[in-house]
């Protein structure tokens, strides 16, 4: 099922450097109810790669990586809300 | 000039394309571990420090290369690595780091370069080296023959049985640990060919750790016959280099044809994963990467080494050098790291 996920929110870190992509997006998702879905747009290749293992380990959901071009990508991730 | 010299080429490339491939920076390495909480990195770093240890104990019995640790001066060695770690975690990677992004295209890496190469030159013989003459002379300790400290020879214990011994106890402790873990349940393995894994995907830590270093035995052993007695390195080139294009110095040697072929292995690696592009930041971090890179720069200057220089190549040969401008390297790293990133997280 190639369903088009709607993001509630976008988080834009491309062209950010070392940690901020992680640091932003684990900040963002602590801030977001339980439910709502978080579009991030990374091409850093390194938090490509680590988002979504850091997001699941702290509850969330990946629901999908993709690739756009080149290092550009989109993560698209379901909070878990209500973190302390 | 030596031909041999020539022998960085490959030697760069393969750095270059496996420092790309395996995102190896000691920056996230350390800083990782009180920010995320990741470790796989620096699981990749000791496993690269044991297995070179070990080889470049045999390699010095077998009469191939020379251990060769760096000088003692623990006012340098500390304050420097302190700066250093401070240094890369403003940049947004240490030398290692930022030199592989530069490859990828990454502008704020190139923007760190710059300042690393302005006040790395400034230290090594500009207006900061009265403070390097000064800091060193005043803390230098060797032996009583003059030989240069190394964990082995302060306490007369063979270097070769040291080296044994700590990568032996290491492996013990680790096969305890693996026998006492849980056994993690193994997630589905993609089926991806050989060469997806190699040149599209970013590397697990084991085979970065394996990879870098085999460069790294082979770079002290290519870096022996070109006449020079080390291994890896990273600052030492982008100095030499520019001392030898815009200065008129002659100091084309290894290590910096080492050092660009690096640049390009990692540019090459990036190219065929499709990651890379020019792509900059906003200017206010360009600016503050170009802070975090002269803070590298003075601190690699003064303490005798970036992180690969110290931690990489110096600490597998037990320079107490290396391990304590190692240590400090971190210890600078995770001061600002928890102020800038753990204590904000908390206070969410």
């Amino acid at each position: 099922m190639a369903e088009e996920i709607k993001p509630d929110e976008t988080l834009d870190v491309r062209g950010e450097i070392c940690p901020n992509p992680d640091v932003k997006t684990m900040v963002k998702l602590k801030k977001m109810e339980k439910g709502q879905i978080l579009e991030v747009l990374v091409d850093y290749p390194l938090s490509v790669e680590r988002i979504p293992g850091n997001a699941e380990k702290n509850g969330h959901k990946v629901l999908k990586v993709e690739r756009v071009d080149g290092p550009n990508h989109k993560i698209y991730i379901e909070a878990q809300g209500g973190q302390k | 000039m030596n031909p041999l010299i020539l022998l960085g080429i490959p030697i760069g490339l393969a750095f270059g394309f496996a420092l790309q491939r395996g995102r190896f920076c000691m920056n996230s390495a350390f800083r990782d571990i009180i920010v995320l909480k990741e470790y796989a990195l620096l699981k990749a770093v000791g496993l690269a420090i044991l297995i070179q240890m070990v080889a470049f104990a045999a390699l010095d019995m077998a009469g191939v290369i020379t251990i060769s640790p760096l000088t003692f001066f623990w006012g340098a060695n500390m304050l420097g690595g302190f700066v250093f770690g401070i240094g890369m975690v403003v940049a947004g990677g240490c030398a290692s780091g930022i030199t592989y992004r530069f490859g990828e295209g990454m502008v704020g890496a190139m923007s760190a370069v710059l300042g690393l190469i302005l006040v790395g030159l400034m230290t090594t013989m500009g207006a900061f080296h009265p403070l390097v003459v000064a800091l060193r002379g005043a803390t230098t300790v060797t032996l009583a023959d003059g030989a240069n400290l190394t964990l082995a020879n302060i306490f007369g214990i063979p270097h070769y049985m040291l080296a044994f011994g700590i990568a032996g106890v290491a492996l013990i402790v680790w096969a305890i640990r693996s026998m006492r873990g849980k056994e993690s349940p193994k997630k589905e393995e993609e089926s991806v060919s050989l060469g997806t894994k190699i040149f599209k995907k970013g590397w697990g830590w084991q085979a970065t750790a394996i990879v870098i270093a085999i460069i790294g035995i082979l770079a002290f052993i290519a870096s022996t016959a070109a006449g020079r007695s080390y291994g890896l390195a990273i600052c030492g080139g982008y100095w030499t280099t520019i001392q030898s294009l815009l200065l008129g110095q002659n100091l084309i040697g290894w290590l910096s044809v080492m050092l660009l072929c690096t640049i390009l292995g990692s540019f090459i690696a990036a190219k065929i994963a499709g990651e890379a592009k020019l792509r900059a930041p906003a200017p206010k971090v360009l600016i503050q990467t170009f802070f975090g890179g002269c803070l590298m720069g003075f601190g690699a200057a003064l303490g005798g080494g970036c992180n690969i220089t110290h931690i990489l190549t110096g600490v597998p040969q037990l320079a107490l050098s290396s391990i304590l401008n190692g240590a400090f390297i971190i210890f600078g790293c995770w001061t600002l790291a928890y102020f800038w990133f753990v204590r904000p997280m908390q206070n969410l």
